[in-house]
């Protein structure tokens, strides 16, 4: 199987491919507001005639282009080009200011290659044993592990709980459209065939990413910013010293062991990967002060851990078939249209897939390295393309990737309800992340939960020791979440109150 | 509390609620199976929880802005009316980009794919510029919505297998 993979990757077509997408992804990942989730978007309907190793290689490569090219605008423009390169501005923008760019987009082009390389190698080793762990699941341990994925929703949302769990529950209120688990009885379909197997997630992603951006831009029309783009960005072999290099290794290791496991934990990207990695690198260094003045450490920190997010993410996606994040989101979505069933089972089913995805992921790591260090002043160039031009042609992109989902025209308009339903939810300051999780994880939990019903008189829950685990793990992070929850919300009420004294002291 | 956030309370809360109220309503329509091997929770089951648990989270929504409304009120604040009009015309672009983008699926079996994507990208591509740009766009929009409809055809529905409508133009046998 392994060498099934490496051979379905070598042929020349998807080493092709896979350069286009590295890319591709990075382009996306480095134009502000275009992100690696609309780059996957943009071609899935690309990879619908593909074989199902070309097709899922590509995706990857734009995944980890996507991830890795947000860096380029957060140096050069003090703009994160992708919510995982937040952190990446807080050093390498100062960097950059004191004429030290092309070092700041060396360390990290080359980190963000760390990064990968380490994540994809906890992949490789993880994904397997968590699989073999799987194994053991029944109905009771998936919808106990539906129910606590779920209650991870809890953890992200910060001091706006509600509105999290608002996202996650309209998520599984959408995935009860079509014909019901187990008996296969129509529900919510008003009679329309199209709607007899519900809705494709790939459309919900659409929607919710693709169109929704489009409609941001469209806000800021009339109030248009203009960047101003550091031009100085010549990187002299890869930008820092040989010794510099290994100082920062430890810092580099700790980042990505951060980067795998937020990656792992359900609903949660790189974006918040990087501030905690920012945040931890920063406290444990012994010259905490000049974070932020432009120091390597604080963009190794930031670029290391989200790209290691990249393997973490794919750990529970290809073990148990939840995503990490949003892109993931899209990458199941493509694993799907290629028909390949994530789970504890995709070794046997799909082995050679499975490593060919690894290949795949190792070389569009190493393209990304090579084409970011080599081709920095095109990848530049491109933060100049419009948007106005670029933003049409991409949802023109997102209808076929609609159509081309079930041949049908159907799905177009589900993806414009989506993207209008986004709208209003961001409008209304509800994240539209849960609202995946609780796509993909509500029919999880109800087919099984509805198992366990008819199961409950013979097979007791208590026979069943993972379920108790995961059950009594749901209830604590339950309930640290909502005490932290509500600190963070009496804490921000305070600032606020504050915040208002201060400034009627200002107008008296 | 300088501006009025309880709306982002109040009002997606009576939405959501509404929405609650309407998907639940709808379950007793759903058909349950009874026959042989039927689950003891039925198919009506889950349903029912999800939406009573987004009715729950509205309700929370709106009492939330409701104590919030009145914080405000207390603290002096003035409240700004403003109509839905007001707030459309100020989203103006949001609105003609959803109508476009609403009309490019709704003509795009009749007309085709190539019609409508020649149309909606044109369009589309005005709406994202300022309208003081539009008469030196109007070229350039109008060269990338004939090349992005005819590549984008070409590639998907004869390299790629992708059945993209053709519509009016099936009479020159495309």
């Amino acid at each position: 199987m392994i060498l099934e993979g490496l051979s379905a990757v070598l042929q020349p077509m998807t080493i092709i491919l896979v350069a286009i997408g590295t890319i591709v992804g990075i382009i996306f990942g480095s134009i502000p507001g275009l992100t690696a989730t609309m780059a996957i978007v943009m071609f899935l309907p690309v990879t619908y005639s593909m074989t199902s190793s070309q097709g899922i290689s590509m995706l990857m490569a734009l995944y980890i282009g996507g991830i890795s090219g947000g860096l380029i605008s957060a140096i050069l423009l003090n703009i994160p080009g992708t919510p995982s390169s937040v952190a990446t501005c807080f050093d390498g923008n100062p960097l950059a200011d004191k004429g030290e760019a092309g070092k700041a987009l060396g360390t990290g082009v080359v980190f963000s290659f760390i990064g990968t390389v380490i994540g994809i190698a906890l992949l490789v080793v993880l994904s397997p044993v968590l699989c073999d762990f799987a194994l053991k699941f029944q109905a009771y341990e998936y919808c106990a592990l539906a129910i606590f994925s779920l209650s991870m929703v809890i953890a992200l949302t910060g001091r706006d709980m509600p509105k999290g769990l608002i996202s996650a529950v309209i998520g599984t209120l959408l995935a009860t459209v079509g014909l019901s688990p187990i008996d296969s009885k129509p529900r919510f379909t008003f009679g329309m065939f199209q709607l007899n197997n519900g809705f494709a997630l790939v459309v919900l992603l659409i929607g919710l990413f693709a169109i929704s951006e489009v409609m941001a831009y469209a806000e800021k029309v009339r109030h248009a910013q203009h960047y101003t783009v550091n031009k100085n960005v010549k990187i002299k072999g890869v930008g820092f010293t040989f010794k510099e290099f290994i100082s920062q290794l430890p810092n580099a290791i700790v980042s990505a062991l951060i980067g795998v496991g937020i990656g792992i934990l359900p609903g949660i990207g790189g974006g918040v990967s990087c501030m905690i990695s920012y945040t931890v690198s920063k406290n444990t260094s012994k010259h905490r002060e000049l974070y932020g003045t432009g120091i390597m450490d604080g963009v190794v920190a930031s670029e290391t851990a989200n790209n290691g997010t990249i393997g973490g993410a794919m750990i529970p996606l290809l073990a148990l078939g939840i995503p990490g994040d949003a892109a993931t989101a899209m990458l199941l979505g493509g694993l799907q249209i290629h028909n390949v069933a994530p789970g504890p089972l995709i070794y046997e089913k799909n082995g050679a897939v499975v490593y060919a995805i690894f290949f795949a992921m190792v070389i569009a790591a190493i393209f990304m390295m090579v084409f970011m260090l080599f081709g920095m002043r095109f990848f530049v160039s491109v933060l100049k393309i419009p948007k106005n031009y670029l933003l049409p042609v991409i949802v023109v992109l997102c209808a076929i990737g609609a159509i081309g989902n079930a041949n049908s025209v159907f799905d177009t308009y589900s993806m414009v309800a989506f993207g209008l339903m986004s709208y209003l939810l961001i409008k209304s300051k509800i994240p539209t992340v849960p609202m995946i999780l609780g796509f993909i994880l509500g029919p999880t939990f109800e087919q099984n939960l509805r198992r366990v019903s008819q199961l409950a008189s013979s097979d007791p829950f208590y026979h069943h020791s993972i379920f108790c685990v995961l059950i009594a793990a749901t209830v604590v992070v339950v309930i640290f979440s909502v005490r932290a929850n509500l600190k963070d919300a009496k804490k921000a009420d305070l600032a606020e109150a504050e915040a208002m004294k201060k400034s009627q002291t200002a107008d008296e | 509390m300088k501006n009025e956030k309880y709306r982002l309370d109040i009002i997606p809360g009576i939405v959501l609620a509404l929405f609650a109220i309407g998907y639940l309503v709808m379950i007793p329509t759903i058909k349950e199976f009874t026959g042989m091997g039927a689950t003891p929770l039925t198919n009506r089951f889950v349903p029912y929880l999800w939406g009573s648990v987004l009715l729950f989270l509205a309700a929370w929504l709106i009492v939330r802005g409701i104590r919030k409304r009145k914080k405000f009120l207390a603290e002096g604040g003035v409240i700004k009316k403003m109509s839905l009009v007001e707030t459309l015309k100020e989203r103006r672009e949001v609105v003609f980009s959803f109508v476009a983008l609403t009309v490019y699926v709704a003509v795009m079996t009749p007309l085709g794919f190539i019609i409508a994507t020649v149309l909606y990208v044109f369009c589309q591509i005005l709406i994202l510029t300022p309208k003081e740009n539009w008469k030196k766009n109007y070229l350039p929009a109008a060269i990338t919505a004939v090349l992005t409809a005819g590549i984008l055809f070409y590639v998907f529905r004869y390299l790629l297998n992708v059945l993209l409508p053709i519509g009016v133009l099936s009479i020159f046998g495309l």
